[in-house]
């Protein structure tokens, strides 16, 4: 075991990682040791994008991230949307567009889509957006609504 | 706490972070006889540490060295082992000096997944599927090693086995990537599902202005990607003929030692080798026989 109790800032507060083991996935932190479900296990082998939370600010996959390897970071999730003016915008535009179907990918895409803007800014191509999330699916097929809910979230003002 | 993968009591395996090289290679040293393995960003370790396919004591990280880097110098490319692929993604030099190996890390997984993949990592798993490991051969790259017994350099051609098979001794660590110049190149690829699959088949291919010589590489193949000297001798010294490119097309649909699997057929995989050839060599951009 590692001695040291890793520190993490989940959605601005600190979270309680006392006694947690080495091996443990930060997707399973934030679900199980954290409670915050609104990330979502999908695959987890890094194939659908469910669990895309952002990591200092980048998207990442808590599924393939072991919590102490991101010890010292600020860990913002779908559960913190209305604190981060990026997911607020992304969460409103999806849900103008009616960007879902059983959401269960959404706040994968939503996160994953914050991010994106976050890195490149709202004046990359479309394009780029849309090829930036080819790592989440959304099984319902619902790829029109969302790729009209990123167009959105593209043109809405700040 | 509940569910189907609520944490475990007792830890699969001790996860420590030394904080300098010297440390890491003891780290590496002091649980031998395969009971640690090195951890960049995880993305293709933690796969096989969740079904069980590997079991180290010991996770030795390697996320406190300073190696998250890109150095361009006398036109020669360091890449740290362990800098996030999306940032050599976002290098503006990497893609106008080295369009295929921007391409070929495009290539890899999600933004995500690049957020967190990185070069070493990639290098050092030897991944049968690697996107990198193609292009790294035709642009004649070289891997940095540090361990037990000093630092020495080996060609990615030397470096890459076998599936997830290298030349690493054990405690050592890839610490770098060189790429020796700038090269006009392109990396394509073929997959069932372009977003998220391995390739059935992929083409590296690289002009070297300097020694005015191809490399061609393919990957979708046992037992790794290899390179095709006489392929690309077929193509000569600058933009080749079509007659020469279709010679050329056609030897490596015939050499490459491919097979049928779940992903398509052994038919199909070569037509797609002199297919993706053509146009990886048509895509590499020249004017009156010169690279532009």
């Amino acid at each position: 075991m590692t001695e040291t109790v890793a520190h993490l800032t989940v959605d601005g507060a600190p979270a309680d990682l006392a006694g947690m083991p080495d091996d443990e996935r930060l997707l399973d932190t934030l679900r199980w040791r954290l409670g915050r479900k609104g990330t979502k296990e999908g695959c987890r082998t890094g194939d659908c994008g469910a669990c895309t939370v952002l990591v200092d600010g980048r998207s990442t996959l808590a599924c393939l991230t072991l919590t102490r390897e991101v010890d010292g970071s600020d860990v913002t999730t779908i559960d913190g949307a209305a604190r981060d003016a990026e997911l607020s915008r992304v969460t409103r535009a999806f849900a103008e567009a009616g960007a879902l179907q059983c959401g269960y990918c959404t706040p994968g895409f939503v996160v994953a889509l914050a991010g994106l803007l976050k890195e490149r800014g709202r004046a990359a191509p479309l394009e780029e957006l849309l090829d930036g999330l080819q790592g989440n699916l959304c099984r319902c097929t619902g790829y029109a609504a969302i790729v009209r809910g990123v167009a959105l979230a593209r043109e809405e003002a700040p | 706490m509940e569910g189907p993968h609520a944490p475990r009591a007792v830890p699969g395996f001790e996860l420590v972070a030394p904080a300098s090289v010297e440390e890491a290679i003891a780290a590496l040293r002091a649980a031998d006889d395969g009971g640690a393995t090195a951890i960049a960003g995880g993305t293709d370790l933690l796969l096989d540490l969740d079904d069980g396919r590997l079991a180290p004591r010991r996770v030795v990280s390697l996320r406190r060295l300073p190696w998250r880097t890109l150095d361009w110098l006398d036109g020669a490319l360091t890449v740290g082992a362990t800098l996030p692929l999306r940032s050599l993604e976002d290098d503006r030099e990497v893609r106008r000096r080295l369009p295929g190996l921007w391409q070929a890390v495009h290539a890899v997984g999600s933004v995500a997944l690049r957020h967190r993949a990185t070069l070493g990592g990639n290098l050092g798993r030897s991944a049968p599927a690697s996107d990198l490991i193609p292009m790294l051969l035709a642009l004649d790259a070289e891997v940095d090693l540090v361990g037990p017994r000093g630092e020495r350099r080996v060609p990615v051609d030397d470096f890459v086995r076998a599936s997830r098979r290298t030349a690493l001794l054990p405690g050592e660590l890839i610490r770098s990537v060189r790429v020796p110049e700038p090269r006009p190149s392109a990396y394509l690829w073929q997959r069932v599902r372009p977003a998220n699959d391995i390739s059935q088949i992929a083409v590296a291919v690289a002009f070297s202005p300097g020694r005015r010589h191809w490399s061609i590489a393919v990957a979708g193949m046992p037992p790794r990607p290899a390179l095709l000297p006489d392929v690309a001798r077929d193509l000569g010294d600058g933009a080749p003929s079509d007659a020469a490119l279709t010679a050329a097309a056609a030897r490596a649909s015939r050499a490459v030692p491919i097979t049928g699997d779940q992903r398509a057929s052994e038919e199909y995989r070569r037509r797609l080798v002199g297919t993706l050839l053509t146009r990886a060599v048509r895509a590499v951009p020249f004017e009156g026989g010169r690279p532009l």
